[in-house]
């Protein structure tokens, strides 16, 4: 096959000389006998089983040839009925996603290609029970890649190069995706994830859609994203902070920057595969004026042998911003309610974003438990637009029973909106969080903490930020976000608030 | 439309064969293949197919007109018109905005640069049309009197958007007259199923590895540089020579019998060689169209030398790196001119192997970067000058964790299948037995691509964007 056939033009020959030679033995023998007697003739006899000899053959190589065609034939015929006439699906759990739907014509999506492009994406992404098609690639056909390096539980994959590299520029805040390309679904659940590429150096170069931008460690059944280090983009976040607390004065302003699961799990001989986020912090630190900062690094690192990181996601467990909150709350010097006084609720079977990600059989066969809590005080939850617009009102936690397969943005929602939580805690106390996708898991913990939050998310915010903490009579302003999104293009987003 | 989507492979193609089985008698059956190549084309460019079809129509009038005044000034005149129009198409839409930005930054100045997209397989097509006028002016074929025939040739989608470069000399009888034998459906579905095997199975998974460290380069170790543009060879090879398998297979399904592309170039002793192997559709055009243009006087045979690298890298790409690229080979193929055949087969074989296969992937580093800055990272890097040493653990965690895809790649690269085709073809039994084993083998490799698609990160192949 393939080149290995050569020349098509030699196979012509050849069929053609195949040809020739049956010319060649057609000829009747040069001794003429009567027909009547040539059966009992020898002089023919081995021209004519030469002969049949020859046909057989053909005729054989003809079967097998036909029964190839069966063959193929059938698969391109399963194939046409499974992929064009078989249900197609909606929703990719697994994904977190609403899959493609078939696209409106018009003319100019005609004329642009969007049309006949969305028709195929239309076909390829909706296929037939695809979600346990890609269990049985991630199990079966992904592993015959290679396999895991060391042994045991510490057996290590990597996605992505893995290197520390000093990064030059922003990077793009576009989430990671490794799906089909182009057929990425609005749905804002699945469109707000904050693992930013600090670890590759994206501003070399615009990583292709859909394509791995993350280096993901999977190692002990858990996913890392490794983190690349900040290399003075921590001075940038710091002077950011800093002039939100040269704005608002006596207002406090906190910063706590968030850890990732790369500081507490990557084992000892992988350790140079990631940077540390503890340098980091150390430095923001030393570079606020007038910001209080929050130490989420220690509290959490005392807690690390407790489910507080997601292994199958690349956030943090709502356990995790317990603990965060509770040192906050303890910098802030406002009341803060034991986990004993919220309902525990378990979803499990939980696979998370970086199974999405990296498609690794490891992670989707070693799903965990997503636990998150409910706060026993009732509050009054509205959510507002990016432009604390058209107020809508909202419950604290979705329900993420209708999802078979929940988690962080299924219990904590979407990141493009305005959330304010009123709740019983009549301290006088009001507080305005920019956050990242980490920061979702903290309002929970905070409503026996300050009378009235507003959660914002950095990304999505459409106000001038100044404006907004006074027009909402903020008493204190937190700036939560994990450590990729303090140092990655994010952190422009805190500077761009003060402008708009 | 890509080959290597569901779409393609489960709805486009099998719609295609049921009406070309269908379709009673060669003219319907060119209708219909005329009928599903525009379909094909038009899904990606629902706009440049007007480009095609203006193409199209100009160089079958050209052709009619050489035809007409054969040996003439109006055959010249005609030639010169239509080689013209192609190369100025080309250059409008492949090469303005390169040609723009160049002048401005050489001159300071400030010409409005366009922003053109590049229309899809134009690099393919107008070297169908040039192969066809000079054949024609060379009176190696006869001008095509059908319009219908010549759009045939022209659009036909198995080979349109990437190739092979399929000459009017190449199907000329069989655009009018073909017959299709089972052998030949049970090749051609063969060799699809490898060709989007090879680029599902191997290509697109090379391409994690080769991205993620050249796509990295400045943190690369001199390790992860070569491991990086080894990967990225094989994946430009699986990709582009799958796709060639596609086409071939394709045109063998219909009666069609398209020239190889490509021959196991990895084997190559030395860069002619490699050259003789690799994009052969693409090599061949250049020996016969370019090299011999008496425009270097005396030093004809050195000056289309460069002027045919020079055109292949050009070819390859409106940017720097592809030029650096072309030239680079020709510098190699002049330096193997000038030691000489017999010399070149007196060096050991395995240093011919070590030379080529170490220019080779230079070349490919070269092709990979069009920022010359980062190609500078990537030579600083590969030789031990860069910062971050000679191996790292991610380079070993990525090597143990794709070594069975690489180990594939590689036996991949080499002539099994041929060889062992050549072996079984001496006795019957064994060619029945090689045979059954291919068709059982074509079939799981078929569903097995297929299942892969439903997971995939489409990657076009690579070559549509020349």
């Amino acid at each position: 096959m393939n080149e290995d056939n050569k020349s098509t033009s030699k196979d012509k020959e050849k069929n053609k000389s195949e040809d020739v030679n049956d010319k060649a033995v057609r000829p009747e023998p040069v001794i003429s006998i009567e027909a009547s007697d040539r059966e009992n003739t020898a002089i023919d006899i081995p021209i004519k089983a030469k002969k049949l000899k020859k046909q057989r053959r053909k005729t054989a190589l003809n079967s097998i040839a036909l029964a190839n065609i069966i063959l193929m034939g059938a698969i391109f015929a399963g194939g046409f009925v499974y992929v064009a006439l078989l249900p197609h699906e909606t929703k990719a759990d697994d994904e977190n996603r609403m899959l493609t739907t078939f696209p409106d014509f018009s003319a100019k999506s005609y004329l642009n290609g969007k049309y006949t492009a969305g028709i195929a994406d239309y076909f390829d992404d909706t296929v037939h029970d695809r979600a346990h098609i890609k269990e049985f690639i991630a199990d079966n056909i992904t592993p015959l890649k290679g396999r895991k390096y060391g042994d045991g539980e510490d057996g290590a994959e990597l996605y992505g190069s893995g290197f520390i590299q000093k990064p030059a520029a922003v990077v793009t805040t576009s989430p990671p995706v490794t799906t089909t390309a182009g057929v990425q679904s609005p749905v804002p659940t699945a469109e707000t994830t904050a693992v930013p590429e600090t670890t590759a150096p994206p501003q070399e170069e615009e990583p292709a859609q859909g394509e791995l931008t993350n280096n993901i460690l999977i190692v002990n059944k858990r996913g890392v994203t490794l983190y690349g280090g900040a290399w003075g983009a921590e001075q940038e976040y710091a002077s950011f902070v800093n002039e939100y607390k040269e704005a608002l004065g006596g207002k406090n302003v906190y910063s706590m920057v968030l850890p990732t699961s790369s500081s507490f799990y990557i084992p000892e001989q992988y350790s140079n595969l990631a940077y540390s986020e503890k340098d980091d912090f150390d430095k923001i630190e030393a570079s606020l004026k007038g910001v209080i900062p929050v130490d989420a690094y220690n509290i959490l690192n005392a807690h690390k042998n407790e489910p507080i990181y997601s292994r199958t996601d690349h956030h943090w467990q709502p356990l995790g911003a317990y603990y965060a909150a509770q040192e906050f709350a303890l910098m802030a010097g406002v009341p803060f309610a034991d986990l004993s006084e919220y309902e525990t609720v378990t979803l499990p079977g939980y696979v998370g974003t970086l199974y999405m990600y990296t498609q690794s059989a490891t992670l989707l066969n070693n799903p965990e438990d997503f636990v998150y809590y409910k706060p026993k005080t009732p509050v009054t939850v509205t959510q507002y637009d990016t432009h604390f617009q058209n107020p809508v009102a909202a419950n604290l936690l979705l329900d993420p029973a209708p999802m078979p397969n929940s988690g962080y943005y299924m219990v904590f929602g979407s990141d493009e909106r305005i959330v304010h939580v009123n709740t019983e805690c009549k301290n006088g106390r009001n507080l305005v969080i920019f956050k990242d996708s980490y920061g979702n898991a903290l309002l929970p913990m905070l409503t026996s903490s300050f009378e009235n939050i507003y959660l914002c998310d950095i990304r999505y915010f459409d106000l001038n930020a100044i404006d907004f903490i006074d027009s909402v009579e903020a008493t204190d302003v937190l700036f939560a976000m994990c450590s990729f999104s303090a140092v990655g293009a994010n952190r422009s987003c805190i500077h761009n608030n003060l402008n708009k | 439309m890509v080959f290597s989507r569901l779409f393609f492979i489960y709805i486009f193609l099998p719609l295609c064969l049921l009406c070309y089985a269908a379709a009673r008698g060669i003219k319907q059956k060119n209708t219909v293949l005329i009928l599903f190549s525009l379909v094909f084309y038009a899904w990606g460019e629902p706009v440049y197919i007007f480009l095609m079809l203006l193409t199209a129509v100009v160089n079958y009038t050209a052709g009619l007109i050489i035809g007409k005044y054969q040996g003439k000034g109006g055959d010249t005149a005609a030639t010169a018109a239509a080689v013209a129009y192609d190369l100025l198409m080309l250059g409008i839409f492949k090469y303005s905005g390169f040609i723009a930005e160049n002048i401005n930054a050489l001159f300071s100045c400030s010409i409005p640069v366009p922003d053109i997209r590049l229309p899809i397989g134009i690099s393919f097509y107008t070297f169908q049309t040039i192969s066809y006028i000079i054949d024609c002016h060379w009176e190696k074929v006869k001008p095509q009197k059908s319009f219908k025939n010549f759009l045939l040739f022209l659009t036909l989608f198995p080979q349109l958007v990437a190739g092979p470069i399929v000459r009017y000399s190449t199907i000329e009888k069989e655009i009018e007259s073909r017959t299709v034998e089972l052998r030949d459906i049970s090749y051609g579905f063969n060799r699809i199923a490898l060709g989007l095997a090879k680029k599902v199975l191997l290509a697109d998974q090379l391409n994690i590895i080769s991205e993620s460290f050249l796509g990295n380069i400045g943190g690369s170790t001199a390790f992860g540089a070569w491991y990086g543009v080894i990967a990225y060879g094989m994946r430009i090879y699986f990709d582009f020579s799958g796709y060639s398998d596609i086409a071939i297979g394709l045109g063998r399904v219909f009666g069609f019998h398209f020239d190889e592309n490509f021959n196991h170039p990895f084997i190559c002793k030395d860069i002619t060689e490699f050259w003789q192997r690799w994009h052969i559709s693409l090599s061949t055009f250049f020996r016969d169209y370019v090299l011999y243009i008496p425009i270097f006087g005396k030093r004809r045979k050195y000056g289309g030398l460069f002027l045919v690298w020079l055109c292949t890298g050009i070819w390859h790409g409106a940017s720097w790196n592809f030029i650096i690229w072309g030239l680079y080979y020709g510098v190699f193929v002049f330096i193997e001119m000038k030691i000489g055949k017999k010399k070149m087969k007196k060096i050991p074989v395995i240093i011919r192997h070590i030379y080529s296969k170490f220019v080779i992937f230079i070349g490919f580093g070269i092709f990979y970067f069009e920022d010359i800055g980062k190609l500078g990272t990537f030579f600083k890097t590969a030789f031990g000058f860069g910062k971050n040493g000679f191996i790292a653990v991610q380079d070993r965690i990525s090597l143990i964790n794709n070594m069975y895809l690489l180990i594939i790649a590689v036996i991949c690269c080499f002539p099994i299948i041929s060889t062992i085709k050549k072996v079984s073809d001496k006795r019957f039994a064994s060619k029945a037995v090689i045979s059954s084993t291919a068709a059982v083998a074509a079939a799981l490799l078929l569903v097995i691509t297929s299942i892969m698609l439903v997971d995939s990160t489409t990657h076009p192949f690579l070559y549509y964007r020349f």
